[in-house]
Parts: C-alpha cells; sequence; structure tokens
C-alpha cells in the first residue's frame, strides 16, 4: 500500500498568508504521498519544505493581467514537470490557476474555499469551480446554496 | 503587553497609526510590540519589527494578555488556535489596504459568534480595547482532521482510479 500511494503525487497550492495557513492545517490528507507545493511568498517555504518540494511564483491578482499571465506560465511549466495526479487548494489566485491547469492536465481536483468567505463562495472559488471534482466550503450554510459545493467542517 | 499583527504582505498604517495614538492619549496602558509588515508609518510609542518567523511569532501571541490585528484569517487562526483575546480590524478596500473587502464578512462572522471583538473603523478602536480587559471569547474548535479525513477519501478516490488504470493497462498488454 505504501509503495503505491508514493506513486501519487499530489500538488498542493496556496497563496502565501491565510490561505497557506489553513492549507497547511489539512497536512494530515497527504501523509505518505509523493508531494509538491505552489505558493507566492519565501515566507512559508520553509514550513512547506518539511512536507514536499517548494515552488515560489509571483503573487497576482485578477487586477494583475500580465502578472496572472506570468503565473500562469510558471505554474504550466511546474504542472508539466510534476504531472500530479491530484491537485488541493485552498486559493486563491494561485489556486485558481493550479485547479485549471491541474483539469487540464488529467488530474483530481478539490478546491476549500477559505474560513474568510462566510457570505458567499469566494471569486476565485467560483472561477475554480468547474475545473474542480470536489468544492467544500467551510460554512454548512453554503453548501446549502451552492450545487455541487460539500460542507465536511471547518479548519478553524 | 499587547501584541499587534497586520500580516507581512501588505501594509495596513491605518491600524498601526491608531494603536501608536491610541498609546499616546494613554488609552492603551500597556506596552505594545509590534509586527509592522510593510508599513510606511513609523510608530513612535511602540516596539516594533517588520517581520517575525513563526516561533517568534507564536511567543509573542503566546505571552500577550491580548492581540490586535487586521481581521485576516492567519491571525484569527493562530489567535484562535491559542485561546488568546483578539480584537481584530478589518482591512477596507476604499483605504487601499486590500483588492477588496474579504476581511469584512470573517470579522463580522467571527465577532457575531463571539470569538473575537471587531473595531470596523479606527474610531471604535478606543472602545473596543476597553472592552477587551472584560472580554471572555467563545472558544473554536477546529475540525481540520474532519476537512483533511474527508480530502484523504478523495485522495484514495484518486489512488483507486489510478491502481485500476495500471491494472487495465496490464491487461490490455497481456490479451495483445
Amino acid at each position: 500500500m505504501t509503495d503505491k500511494q508514493e506513486n501519487i503525487r499530489v500538488g498542493l497550492a496556496a497563496s502565501a498568508g491565510g490561505h497557506a495557513s489553513e492549507l497547511m492545517k489539512l497536512a494530515r490528507c497527504w501523509k505518505g504521498y509523493d508531494c509538491f507545493f505552489v505558493t507566492t511568498s519565501r515566507v512559508v517555504e520553509r514550513q512547506m519544505a518539511q512536507h514536499g518540494r517548494v515552488y515560489v511564483v509571483p503573487e497576482s491578482n485578477r487586477r494583475q493581467p500580465l502578472r496572472i499571465l506570468r503565473t500562469l506560465a510558471c505554474c504550466a511549466k511546474i504542472v508539466i514537470k510534476e504531472r500530479p495526479d491530484a491537485v488541493v487548494t485552498t486559493g486563491a489566485a494561485v489556486g485558481c490557476l493550479m485547479a485549471f491547469l491541474g483539469n487540464l492536465s488529467g488530474a483530481k481536483v478539490a478546491w476549500i474555499d477559505s474560513i474568510a468567505n462566510s457570505e458567499g463562495l469566494s471569486l476565485s472559488g467560483r472561477l475554480a469551480r468547474p475545473f474542480a471534482d470536489l468544492v467544500l466550503t467551510q460554512w454548512p450554510e453554503l453548501a446549502k446554496r451552492y450545487k455541487s459545493v460539500e460542507y465536511a467542517g471547518h479548519v478553524l | 503587553m499587547i501584541f499587534l499583527t497586520v500580516g507581512t504582505i501588505f501594509p495596513f498604517d491605518r491600524l498601526v497609526r491608531a494603536v501608536d495614538e491610541a498609546i499616546e492619549a494613554a488609552v492603551i496602558t500597556r506596552p505594545v510590540f509590534a509586527q509592522i509588515g510593510q508599513a510606511d508609518y513609523k510608530p513612535r510609542h511602540m516596539e516594533h519589527v517588520s517581520i517575525l518567523d513563526k516561533r517568534a511569532f507564536d511567543r509573542q501571541v503566546d505571552e500577550a494578555d491580548f492581540v490586535i490585528s487586521h481581521a485576516g484569517v492567519g491571525s484569527l487562526l493562530i489567535a484562535l488556535e491559542r485561546r488568546k483575546r483578539l480584537l481584530v480590524v478589518p482591512r477596507m478596500r476604499r483605504y487601499k489596504e486590500a483588492v477588496n473587502d474579504h476581511q469584512l464578512a470573517p470579522a463580522r462572522r467571527f465577532a457575531e459568534l463571539g470569538h473575537v471583538l471587531a473595531a470596523y473603523d479606527c474610531d471604535e478602536l478606543p472602545q473596543r480595547v476597553r472592552e477587551m480587559d472584560s472580554f471572555t471569547p467563545v472558544s473554536r474548535e477546529s475540525q481540520a482532521y474532519r476537512v483533511a479525513q474527508r480530502l484523504s477519501q478523495f485522495i484514495d478516490g484518486v489512488v483507486a482510479d489510478a491502481g485500476r488504470d495500471v491494472a487495465e493497462g496490464f491487461h490490455r498488454t497481456h490479451a495483445m
């Protein structure tokens, strides 16, 4: 079983800050798999490096289309190199890009929307939804509001 | 001691300045230690650094009587996890402190649930600071294990699919 699991590659993506904090709370789900991380700042690199390879890509948001393209290119290189079987992300922009690219490359994609989004799914969550095989919200009432969005508890 | 933190990625001068002024006006009488990130405003009445590593950050949280912070998830997570009283001030788009008002909803929700106190404007800060002394937060249990369990199930599904593909490939190879 262990050998089999090590053949499975899981890509974990989160912007630096709260998104990364939420992702790191979920560490037990990727234990035993071959993991790599995609994030946006060296600040969180050390913590992630204990679990797998870390790639730092430029921070971007929807107001910076050129930077988004640059981040997309960086992420595409990573996905081509790593060929993940699954992508797990807590957002935001970089998570969205990894969800899109993961889906494109045939990986199964899980999106965990941040606890911050208590009044509706985040914009990046809504954008990533078509590319995700599993979408989790951390607020039970939102799981009722959106089709195919699940609630499985809250990280915080 | 009060620990003030505003994250490290974007500046939040409005809050740093408000706390500095509250010290000057003797609304805050305890010493304040601050992680001010990329702030342009340099506080005059508190000890401050731009960034702390995780261990030093956690130690400041533990040693503080209470924490004042932006309403970022990272700050909420650490303060609630360590059962520390927390006063949050959400970053606002209109002051160019964030690209949108994403900190407003969590500030409201966590304040409604009694986990934190929130000041929605710096004018409210002195009053909220006074309330901190008698504030007993409702504790919040993380369910990270449940979310992780659901994700494990999801990844196990990927493993099962991969296993099936390998088996099918094997049969195909041997059928030829």
